[in-house]
């Protein structure tokens, strides 16, 4: 059996500014959207990002669209240029978050 | 009745000549480009300390020589910040330009006031401390006094003082992005500065025009299974018609390759947002958990119900600080024991580079973790490492003498260790650091000027 990641009932994309990402993870259903906001809490978004985010995350919830967006601090290796990873922006950091295993804790 | 507002540009170097189409197919009432990210103007510094005729984004000569004949024939007007540092030089070009294009009786706006570089010890006189928003810490106490460029996000303000001036095409600097294209709507629909609700409905509109491809299938997960990805290089740039009320459908170029839907308008509403309830702009606090997002028809989405409140008290600074220089290096290890020979580089690059005064050293495998860090695990006994080491110095030449001691080590190497010659030749890079903070509005004049072709 496939494991089913937070992909599956969600998409995104990441911004920066400055040393901030933010992610947004917009569901593909009202029903994944009830899941998501029940079990996708910051601090599980912080503890699956890892050494991507050093800092503080914070959960805004758009119930009007159905999404989620993480404000997650510290998250860029310095942002703009100051960073060291090839990903300066964190274009993919959408994908990192997405990439979570849905049905079991981590 | 219906305003529709097209955007032809998001970033410097965007292709620009998506506004002929619009203006030429009669679809819109207004075109506005959006040139400036947040190291734009520190690339921008470096043109102007090389020559002071410049410091404006190359984009506008492509606008002045391709667009603007077009646009000033079907009395369409053109807002840009693509002014960057300079937008009385590259006013000065336009002008030049239309000149010998014979467009007679042009008007041309120069917006300035964004530009605190040269005001900074006296805004610091006048009280202001420029703290660094993410740390407190104030300018003056920064080890570090090398800042490059200092611009205030201006509003909507001078836009529309240019607008009502009879300005044909106005170039700014640092206005904020999603206030472009408010100053056209406030022009046209009259809108008061205090009315919150319309004011937010215009900045939710420009913020997801500002981002051009990424509205209408561009950098879309949505949209990754709809959009033809030949059609990416000729994707229609988006157009928003809007009424008085402020609810507008957001769409696209007809007759031009894209996709705009609930989905991707989804996607580009929350980029780069923070607190969804107050997205911060200079002449409002928008609201985006009211709004309503409705298809209407192909490609064709409706957004409503946008609410708002009162600007902050206060306006954003962004200043860019040169931090230094910094280089990389990719090196190719293989089967077998590829492991190994990784950390044969590793100590090998300790020993060359011993008494260099190098700050930092980044390693990452490219392939393997070099985007997702943690999240990845490591093949055991992998066929190939292709290892990216970055590093950084005060100066340049550090970086060149490190860079020489490694090559040196071209025959004493990790077995079968090859290095990537594009980045043996490359050069160093200058790193630019961002320091946001906040200035008062009492600081802050905009001037528009008007040049008459």
């Amino acid at each position: 059996m496939t494991t089913r990641r937070l992909f599956d009932l969600a998409y995104g994309r990441a911004g920066d500014k400055g040393d901030i990402s933010n992610i947004s993870v917009i569901a593909r259903s009202p029903e994944a959207y009830q899941e998501i906001k029940a079990k996708l809490t910051a601090e599980r978004v912080k503890a699956h990002l890892g050494g991507l985010v050093r800092g503080e995350v914070i959960r805004y919830e758009l119930d009007n669209i159905e999404a989620l967006n993480f404000v997650c601090h510290d998250a860029l290796d310095g942002g703009g240029t100051r960073s060291l990873r090839i990903d300066s922006l964190g274009k993919s950091l959408a994908g990192a978050l997405l990439y979570m295993p849905w049905d079991r804790q981590e | 009745m219906t305003y529709r507002i097209g955007s032809a540009q998001g970033f410097y170097g965007d292709d620009v000549t998506k506004a002929l189409p619009m203006i030429e197919g009669g679809h819109v009432d207004v075109v506005c480009f959006e040139a400036l990210s947040e190291l734009t103007m520190a690339i921008l510094q470096k043109d102007r300390l090389a020559n002071p005729t410049r410091g404006y984004t190359w984009d506008i000569r492509v606008i002045a020589e391709r667009i603007l004949s077009a646009a000033f024939a079907h009395k369409i007007p053109l807002i840009t910040n693509g002014g960057g540092l300079n937008p009385t030089a590259a006013a000065e070009l336009v002008r030049e330009i239309a000149a010998k294009k014979g467009l007679n009786g042009i008007r041309i706006a120069a917006i300035t006031g964004d530009d605190l570089l040269p005001r900074l010890d006296e805004i610091k006189r006048a009280g202001e401390t420029f703290s660094n928003l993410d740390t407190g810490e104030p300018l003056d106490k920064a080890a570090n006094q090398a800042f490059l460029t200092a611009n205030v996000y201006l509003g909507a303000s001078p836009i529309v003082e240019a607008l009502r001036g009879g300005a044909d095409i106005i170039i700014a600097g640092r206005i904020a992005d999603p206030c472009l294209y408010l100053g056209a709507l406030i022009v046209h629909y009259d809108w008061a500065w205090d009315d919150w609700d319309r004011l937010a409905a215009g900045i939710v509109c420009g913020h997801l025009l500002e981002c051009t491809g990424q509205v209408v299938g561009g950098n879309s997960l949505a949209l990754i299974d709809e959009i033809d990805a030949r059609d990416l290089p000729r994707l229609g740039y988006p157009i928003a018609e809007v009424e008085a009320d402020g609810s507008f459908i957001l769409t696209k170029t007809p007759n031009t390759p894209g996709v705009v839907s609930v989905e991707s308008v989804k996607e580009q509403l929350l980029y780069e947002v923070h607190d969804p309830r107050r997205y911060l702009t200079p002449d409002v606090t928008a609201n985006f958990t009211t709004l309503r997002l409705e298809p209407a028809g192909s490609s064709r989405v409706r957004v409503s119900g946008v609410t708002g409140g009162p600007r902050p008290e206060k306006l954003k600074v962004n200043l860019n600080r040169f931090e230094g220089y910094k280089r990389e290096l990719i090196f190719t290890l293989g089967y077998p024991k590829a492991w190994q020979k990784v950390d044969q580089l590793q100590r090998m690059l300790e020993e060359a580079w011993a008494g260099l005064s190098i700050e930092r050293v980044g390693y990452s495998f490219l392939g393997m973790d070099s985007l997702f860090d943690g999240l990845a695990s490591l093949p055991e006994d992998p066929l190939e490492v292709i290892v990216r080491v970055v590093f950084t110095a005060a100066d340049a030449e550090t970086l060149k003498t490190a860079v020489r001691r490694a090559m040196a080590n071209g025959l004493a190497c990790p077995a079968g260790m090859s290095v990537s010659g594009l980045t043996v030749g490359a050069e160093p890079s200058p790193v630019v650091g961002l320091w946001s903070a906040l200035v008062s509005r009492e600081h802050i004049q905009p001037q528009v000027s008007l040049l008459e072709g």
